[in-house]
């Protein structure tokens, strides 16, 4: 067995090399802005005087995190369609709903698992920090908005680093339902031309590539953001 | 319905014969490696722990699919002889979950004050028997609700082996719907029989932690 490096960026697969790639850094950074928005909203739902809304956000969690994101993706992807009138379905397949289904399952399994940090987050928060900005006169949505959700963004960054890396990760289930990203090209370049070390090669780098580029974006992240007289990492 | 019901014996058996044995066995492999690479990523000796801090970065930044792309893909390349699609998984798997159990018993072994392994050894133990009977267990007992969890999740992983041709329940679901064309009633079933387990398996393991927390305080007075 002799390997030959340059099936990754001879004809035909140069090209879709790089698409792949994009595509890879396009799922997970969407999803993960959607995850961001929801998680944070479903946390902070979950600390709500409604028990209503508390019921809800605790509803979100517990699905998402007790499904396998294989199985939530198929049950997106195949049964979510069967409920939407055939006048939106066909635009809808036709426009690429693999990806979509990907970026809805993606956002909604991450933004559960920040809605836990979040509830913690605010636990570290504490109390008393809502109760002083109750008492200045604010409204709960105005306390919650301009007092503890920017001290709790600076507690919770270490902890999300790890969940942004996790949605370059999970991204790559996404080729099961036919989105061509980095794990389908792996596997297509494996399975047509046997260079499996090649083929595989390239699609671990990709990935270890990603998490190292977002765990140094975050070390720098935290290090500016860093609530100054709390030990945290760097801080001695 | 009908569709559900002719079909939920031979589901649930592959359920069993296949994640849960899958996951169970993974874990069976992964636990007894990881205490040993815990202990080495501890280790004094930068041969012995600058290897196990690397093996412990790289897999937990890949994605489970890619180590079972290289198990199913390229191991027959080692090994000379074409290997199961199931073994190929259970082994991705075990890998996979050593880097985080690494991670989690490492932790363990840290919170054990420095004085436990100082009494060890004044009664007369060696190092390495202190770490193996005093340290250890304790880690293990204390970590045993984060390893808990960490199980859960290895079994919901557990269904990425059909992405490289396992049977297990998603395959077969997806093979079933693929036939009946009932993908409202197929999935469902899936995705609430394996909400329940792992619900009701999280719910138990955070009973198990207050227990846990309860008992090693009421150990220190």
């Amino acid at each position: 067995m002799t390997y030959d490096w340059s099936v990754l960026w001879r004809a035909p697969y140069g090209e879709l090399v790089a698409g792949a790639v994009l595509t890879t850094l396009e799922l997970a950074l969407i999803s993960w802005a959607f995850a961001l928005l929801i998680g944070m909203g479903s946390g902070i739902a979950r600390g709500s005087p409604h028990r209503a809304v508390r019921l809800v956000a605790t509803a979100h969690v517990e699905i998402f995190r007790n499904v396998p994101l294989l199985v939530q993706l198929f049950f997106i992807y195949y049964v979510f369609p069967r409920f939407l009138p055939e006048a939106v379905r066909r635009p809808l397949f036709s426009l690429g709903w693999e990806t979509v289904s990907a970026v809805i399952t993606l956002s909604l399994y991450t933004s559960a698992k920040i809605s836990e940090h979040v509830r913690a987050g605010l636990n570290a928060v504490g109390l008393q920090v809502q109760w002083a900005a109750l008492s200045t006169g604010l409204t709960w949505w105005q306390a919650q908005s301009y007092v503890v959700v920017p001290l709790l963004l600076r507690l919770i960054v270490p902890s999300l680093t790890s969940e942004f890396v996790t949605v370059f990760k999970s991204s790559s289930l996404a080729m099961t339902v036919g989105v061509v990203e980095t794990s389908y090209l792996t596997q297509q370049i494996g399975a047509e031309t046997f260079h499996w070390v090649e083929a595989n090669t390239f699609g671990t780098a990709v990935y270890l590539g990603c998490a190292w580029a977002v765990a140094a974006v975050m070390a720098l992240v935290e290090q500016r953001t860093r609530v100054h007289g709390l030990i945290g990492r760097g801080a001695g | 319905m009908s569709v559900l019901l002719e079909n939920i014996g031979p589901l649930a058996l592959t359920f069993l014969r296949y994640n849960i044995a899958m996951t169970v066995s993974a874990i069976a492999i992964a636990l007894p490696v990881a205490c040993l690479f815990a202990v080495g990523r501890l280790s004094r000796f930068p041969l012995v722990h600058l290897p196990v801090t690397a093996y412990v970065n790289l897999l937990r930044s890949s994605p489970l699919l890619m180590i079972m792309f290289w198990a199913y893909y390229t191991g027959p390349m080692l090994t000379g002889h074409p290997n199961s699609a199931y073994l190929s998984a259970l082994l991705a798997l075990a890998a996979f979950e050593v880097a985080y159990f690494t991670e989690i018993i490492r932790t363990g072994l840290q919170s054990i004050a420095i004085d436990q392994r100082s009494a060890g050894l004044a009664t007369g133990l060696t190092s390495p028997q202190v770490t193996r009977l005093v340290v250890l267990p304790q880690a293990l007992m204390r970590m045993l609700p984060s390893l808990l969890t960490q199980s859960i999740i290895a079994f919901q992983d557990s269904t990425i082996a059909s992405v490289i041709g396992v049977s297990d329940v998603l395959q077969s679901v997806t093979i079933i719907n693929a036939r009946d064309q009932r993908p409202i009633e197929l999935y469902t079933a899936l995705a609430l029989g394996y909400f329940l387990v792992c619900y009701l398996s999280s719910r138990w393991v955070r009973r198990l932690e207050v227990v846990i927390l309860h008992r090693l305080s009421g150990a220190r007075e």
